[in-house]
């Protein structure tokens, strides 16, 4: 019970935040202007809306889960909920789950925009922009998955806000590129698949650690 | 303890003795009837009793020791006053207290749960108000309420009246849909009272709750204290202003150094103190025979602070009601006119400095 009315609370906390408006208004936007000011005709627009999706809205995950953290961990706001009969994972993983859920709507939002672009200016089936989508619209989820867990830990262990966002700028990005790397450094066969459970396993691993670290703290 | 039975079979009074809880035979001296008989397990027993109990604590942040075996017991409906000076080590014993950081060594037990092992099971039974009360910025002060109560496990139909009452007595009502952002330190001091108190919790504690409260603010907190207590609500906390403790402790804990100095009710802590007993007198009329009451059994010596305004010294071991007495009879009858007599009684700040100076020599 204890979880979901965390989990609730934190999504409303998070969808209601103007970091989350931006996302979700300002992300489709701004992949629009890209497509429009570049002209390129090589990548269609839901491909390149995915890539900028993943990268500016992976950052702005973790970047929110770090700065939320390290703030509400500074303000003490932390000891009401630990003495109450509530588990310390519930509250680190609520936020995650908060943060990646919006950030993956704000994710399918702009790509439907730049799938309905796409089949508004090309004359390419759907069910074909929506095959060639698939794959990337993968990859966007599993890094911001990775990013989001990036910032949750580094939200844990970060002594001040200052240190947290630039761990998550300068190593964070670092972390969250590695399913998308390794399938294709090693040239293994079916690779969106592998980026899946290379994000599935990344994302747990992180969270586990952090709420390691998380239950072990004094605050 | 003893205790008077009936008879089942003949209605004679018999009269039996035991201990708490244990089980006896008896036989009725006129019918010969016998039976078991137990003895309730009263509410007295120094175990039931106690709510808190710090058993030689220490905490170690690498080379300090904050805390140094600290042990004390809080009994149910107390109201406990932990007072010190800054880094005495009050935050760090209650923090341990409720399970928000781990002693070094030592034990305590709320309602007989053992911390932090069993915090799950005691956090049921706390209220905590936090040194810094903080609350997430984008909530309302009804939605941080509510959230509170329902992880407090209050009843979903009970939370929302609770939360209106208790806005109602802290004068809140009109902040009730604000965001948190928009309250002010003393308001959101007094929400953090709230949110502390909200599920009725038999221990709350709470780190110097009446900081930043205006002083209508602090009397209506002290007000809530010992409502709480009459109920049977134990309350620990800590606090700085030495006379709001005395207003409303009927213990008090004085901690310097991570130790603990000294223990006891405000009676007991003064006893200590005062050697003798003092009392002003003001006359508005003197004679030159005045002096003559220093000849007084229990009388020690007269202090004269002006020329109508005197302090006597009363040997405390002295019949002190007498020994008054005897003064008053000895001035009027020395055409003395009598304004007014009034008892000196040492406040707690006074106390508080001897004991700290006490302590200071002891290291």
């Amino acid at each position: 019970m204890s979880f979901s009315l965390i989990f609730k609370d934190e999504l409303m906390g998070f969808y209601k935040s103007k970091a989350m408006i931006f996302l979700w208004i300002g992300l489709p936007l701004l992949a629009i202007l890209v497509h429009v000011s570049s002209q390129s005709a090589d990548m269609s627009l839901s491909i390149l809306v995915s890539l900028v999706v993943s990268s500016i809205g992976g950052l702005l995950a973790s970047v929110m889960l770090t700065v939320n953290i390290i703030n509400e961990k500074d303000t003490k706001v932390y000891d009401l909920f630990l003495i109450r009969p509530l588990k310390r994972w519930h509250i680190l993983v609520s936020k995650f789950l908060a943060v990646y859920i919006c950030v993956s709507i704000a994710c399918i939002i702009s790509i439907l925009i730049g799938l309905l672009v796409d089949y508004t200016e090309s004359q390419i089936a759907f069910d074909i922009i929506v095959q060639n989508i698939y794959e990337p619209f993968i990859m966007t989820l599993s890094i911001i998955a990775i990013s989001s867990a990036v910032g949750v830990l580094i939200g844990v262990v970060a002594p001040s806000i200052l240190v947290g966002v630039l761990l998550v700028i300068f190593g964070g990005n670092y972390v969250s590129s590695i399913p998308s790397i390794i399938p294709f450094v090693f040239n293994i066969q079916n690779p969106f698949t592998i980026v899946l459970i290379l994000g599935i396993i990344i994302t747990t691993v992180l969270m586990a650690l952090s709420i390691l670290l998380f239950n072990k703290k004094e605050f | 303890m003893e205790k008077k039975i009936k008879c089942i079979k003949c209605g004679q009074i018999i009269t039996i003795s035991g201990n708490p809880g244990e089980t006896i035979t008896v036989t009725c001296p006129s019918c010969h009837t016998s039976g078991k008989f137990t003895f309730e397990k009263t509410k007295s027993s120094t175990l039931e009793e106690t709510i808190v109990k710090i058993n030689n604590i220490s905490k170690k942040y690498k080379d300090i020791l904050a805390l140094n075996n600290v042990s004390f017991d809080i009994k149910k409906g107390e109201i406990f006053g932990y007072i010190g000076p800054n880094g005495a080590g009050k935050t760090t014993t209650i923090k341990i207290l409720v399970g928000l950081i781990n002693k070094t060594s030592g034990h305590v037990f709320i309602n007989n749960y053992e911390m932090p092992e069993q915090k799950s099971q005691a956090h049921k039974f706390i209220g905590y108000l936090p040194q810094k009360v903080a609350f997430q910025q984008w909530r309302t002060l009804n939605h941080a309420l509510t959230t509170f109560g329902k992880l407090s496990g209050m009843e979903k139909n009970s939370i929302q009246p609770r939360i209106n009452e208790l806005l109602e007595i802290m004068e809140l009502t009109k902040f009730k849909n604000k965001k948190i952002n928009q309250l002010s330190g003393g308001t959101i001091q007094k929400v953090g009272i709230i949110q502390a108190i909200l599920h009725n919790p038999s221990l709350i504690i709470l780190d110097e709750p009446l900081e930043g409260l205006d002083p209508e603010s602090r009397y209506q907190v002290k007000q809530i204290f010992k409502d709480l207590s009459k109920k049977g609500t134990t309350v620990f906390f800590s606090s700085h202003i030495l006379s709001d403790v005395e207003d409303v402790a009927t213990k008090i804990c004085i901690l310097d150094w991570g130790r603990v100095i000294k223990i006891g009710t405000l009676d007991e802590l003064k006893t200590e103190f005062v050697k003798e007993k003092q009392i002003e007198i003001i006359l508005s009329k003197k004679s030159n025979k005045f002096k003559e009451i220093s000849k007084l059994p229990g009388v020690q010596n007269i202090l004269e602070k002006s020329y109508e305004k005197f302090l006597i010294n009363i040997d405390k071991t002295d019949n002190y009601d007498e020994v008054i007495h005897n003064i008053i009879q000895t001035l009027l009858k020395n055409e003395c006119h009598i304004r007014s007599i009034t008892p000196i009684i040492p406040t707690l700040d006074e106390v508080y400095q001897y004991y700290l100076r006490k302590g200071d020599k002891k290291q």
